[in-house]
């Protein structure tokens, strides 16, 4: 039963918790440090692309900031602007965003929301902010051209970049069955480019073998999705393009 | 006339057998309170990359003090879950003081979340200070479940406001225990808002979950212990009063029967909290501790008229339906450590040291009681006490004022001088705030450590 102090309490409590709050904002960096230690864990992220039809490694190689374009919503314009290192997003930031009104609430409750999930996710997939959903369309809009501008080979001499990793795109469904591509990504390029799914079975057996290497082949070539046709396979080459294109734009290219 | 519950021998036993000293859970439960904080610190340092500007720097202290408060609200409300570890082990005196603590530092975190949080938002709009109060408005018009959080937040300034020391006192208790009820809806109110709007629960499912878990275990333990466990109780005892009788001008007994009383596992030292079922005391409950050891058909509480309900006590009719919830109170022999125990009670604080002195185990001469009054009419249960010294053996000494009204004078030599080996006692204490401390310095002035003086204050 030790005598109480209640005056001294107070003051105790009120000056530990006001020093504790201001010592961990002080702590707190102006700008984000993750860029250095991130770097390096890049390329174990190929571990899990087979796993995952939507592949493992979305994250777009290359270093920078990376303005995407604006995407005009009934409120106002979004823009966003990506801080990129070792081929990671590492800030996601609204550089333009609704304002005014009730816009100004929405702004303020969505866009710290969607910058850490466009971090989280590193990629466009993220979801939308409830009660904010034009301002989240509008962000995921313009978070996706900034992930396409991130070309690797505007910034091929990055060291993060150089390692080689693979992205498997989206499985695109054929009326044969379904088409995946798998490409390798290395220095900002595709190295190699392959066929994960592909239709099988009688026919189109036959048609797999005649149209998917020389697909694999043009990937590789023309470096981007825009492929000849095979003729005779057009369903697998149009599936094959789809899953190609998707896996582009996790690459970031 | 006054009663005598005998079943001394008897009550010595059991209570010998329900004796394994224990230390107090209260150590290892406050450094589980610590490194929850430290958690949900780690949450916000963990979903915080940056901080670019003063106006993050606010946001930032509008979050941290949110989340401690989210934090803290349920460990409040988990104090009053009448958990058996915090009431009986713990000690519901020390359990209570550790709530009005936190719940008045959450109230104050509370506050500072809300300012800190709005006057952030106004600075992103581009706006003063002084906009902070239309920048609150349009939030809580906004934003998601902000209604609800903003009745909340009213709800408990108003509680905070109840339990002022000043105001509390002119408020009826049974009053300010209802407001005080309130808590359970502001705390529900106030939950969604840290859920839809919180950051750190929308990009972190894991925190969104451990949230959950949260409240929901606080939540279970509140229904659990407050409602059903009392239910239960109460279906199985059917306390009804047997009897009241005037012990001393001013001081009554209440004698009460039901059903296996001894299966409540009450021990000598604690109290229940007693509703009586009668007109005008149905909707509050009080504590009283039990005045002598639980018999199988008995119970016992001895009271001093000093508030409204107390002086209605007399009134009772036998066969009034008692509900009771208990027992609670740490205050039992689990807590000595040696052989020889000092009993000091002042005033009506003999009621648990009565039931103590009964059943507490030892030799002839181990056991001493001091008993402080203001005169000798006011020792209420003497002649009971009286007997059980005689019966074992036992020391009983009184304090009281001198005819001139001079107090008398419990120093530490003179508690020396009285008892030679007083250092080697356990104390058990009950009495007035104040008497308790000048006790328990003259105590440690004689050679007592703190550790082995055992005392029951529901001071806050």
């Amino acid at each position: 039963m030790r005598k109480s102090h209640p005056v001294r309490r107070v003051v105790l409590a009120t000056a530990a918790t006001v020093s504790g709050v201001v010592l961990l904002l002080s702590l707190k960096p102006a700008s984000d440090p993750a860029a250095a230690s991130t770097a390096g864990a890049a390329p174990q992220q190929t571990a899990g692309a087979q796993d995952s039809p939507q592949g493992g490694a979305q994250a777009p190689a290359g270093s920078g900031t990376v303005t995407g374009d604006a995407a005009q919503t009934q409120y106002g314009a979004v823009q966003v602007r990506l801080t990129v290192s070792g081929g990671k997003i590492t800030k996601a930031e609204a550089v333009q965003a609704p304002k005014g009104g009730v816009s100004d609430q929405k702004t303020q409750l969505a866009v710290p929301k969607l910058n850490q999930e466009a971090v989280t996710a590193q990629n466009a997939d993220i979801d939308t902010v409830s009660g904010a959903t034009y301002t989240s369309e509008g962000y995921k809009k313009s978070l996706q051209s900034a992930l396409d501008k991130v070309k690797p080979a505007s910034s091929g001499s990055s060291s993060g970049a150089a390692q080689a990793r693979t992205v498997t795109g989206k499985a695109t469904q054929t009326q044969y069955g379904p088409v995946q591509v798998r490409i390798t990504v290395s220095g900002g390029k595709i190295t190699k480019a392959e066929a994960v799914q592909a239709p099988k079975g009688g026919v189109s057996d036959q048609k797999t073998q005649l149209a998917v290497p020389k697909l694999n082949q043009e990937a590789v070539t023309a470096q981007n999705a825009d492929i000849d046709t095979v003729s005779g396979a057009t369903y697998t080459s149009e599936g094959y393009k789809k899953s190609l294109q998707s896996a582009l734009d996790q690459a970031g290219g | 006339m006054t009663t005598t519950l005998a079943g001394g021998r008897a009550a010595r036993r059991q209570t010998m057998r329900r004796i394994r000293p224990r230390r107090s859970p209260a150590v290892p439960l406050l450094l589980a309170v610590w490194a929850g904080a430290a958690a949900v610190l780690w949450l916000w340092w963990h979903n915080t990359p940056s901080i670019a500007d003063d106006t993050s720097r606010i946001l930032n202290a509008g979050r941290i003090t949110g989340l401690l408060a989210g934090y803290l609200m349920a460990l409040v409300v988990l104090q009053m879950a009448r958990v058996p570890a915090l009431e009986r082990r713990v000690g519901s005196d020390r359990v209570a003081r550790w709530h009005a603590m936190s719940g008045r530092y959450t109230l104050c975190l509370i506050v500072a979340h809300v300012f800190l949080t709005m006057w952030g938002y106004a600075r992103q709009a581009g706006k003063s200070l002084g906009d902070i109060v239309q920048q609150t408005l349009d939030s809580v018009d906004q934003l998601p479940d902000m209604g609800k959080a903003a009745i909340g937040t009213g709800l408990f300034v108003l509680i905070g406001l109840t339990s002022i020391g000043g105001i509390r006192r002119l408020l009826p208790y049974d009053t300010w225990y209802h407001v005080h009820l309130l808590t359970y809806a502001a705390v529900f109110l106030t939950f969604w808002h840290q859920i839809t709007t919180g950051n750190d629960f929308a990009v972190e499912p894991a925190a969104k979950t451990f949230w959950y878990a949260l409240y929901g275990a606080v939540t279970a333990l509140v229904l659990w212990y407050r409602i059903l466990t009392p239910v239960r109780l109460n279906l199985r005892h059917r306390m009804r009063v047997e009897a009241v009788i005037e012990e001393t001008p001013g001081i009554v007994s209440v004698l009460i029967g039901g059903r296996r009383l001894h299966r409540m596992g009450a021990e000598a030292g604690q109290f229940f909290r007693w509703r009586f079922l009668a007109p005008g005391m149905r909707f509050s409950s009080h504590p009283y501790s039990l005045s002598a050891a639980p018999r199988p058909d008995m119970l016992r509480i001895t009271v001093k008229a000093i508030g409204d309900h107390s002086a209605r006590l007399r009134e009772l009719t036998p066969g009034t339906k008692v509900w009771a919830e208990g027992p609670y109170g740490a205050l039992t022999a689990q807590r000595r450590s040696k052989g020889k125990v000092l009993l000091v009670a002042g005033g009506v604080g003999i009621t648990p040291m009565r039931a103590l002195f009964e059943t507490l185990p030892g030799a002839a001469g181990d056991i001493t009681l001091l008993y402080r009054a203001n005169t000798t009419n006011d020792l209420a249960l003497w002649d009971e006490l009286a007997a059980i010294a005689k019966e074992r053996g036992a020391r009983l000494m009184y304090a009281v004022n001198s005819p001139e009204g001079e107090r008398p004078d419990i120093s530490a030599e003179n508690l020396q001088r009285k008892i030679p080996d007083i250092e080697t006692h356990d104390v058990f204490m009950c009495g007035p705030p104040g008497f308790a401390q000048s006790v328990f310095e003259a105590l440690r002035g004689a050679g007592v450590p703190a550790r082995r003086i055992h005392h029951e204050s529901f001071e806050m």
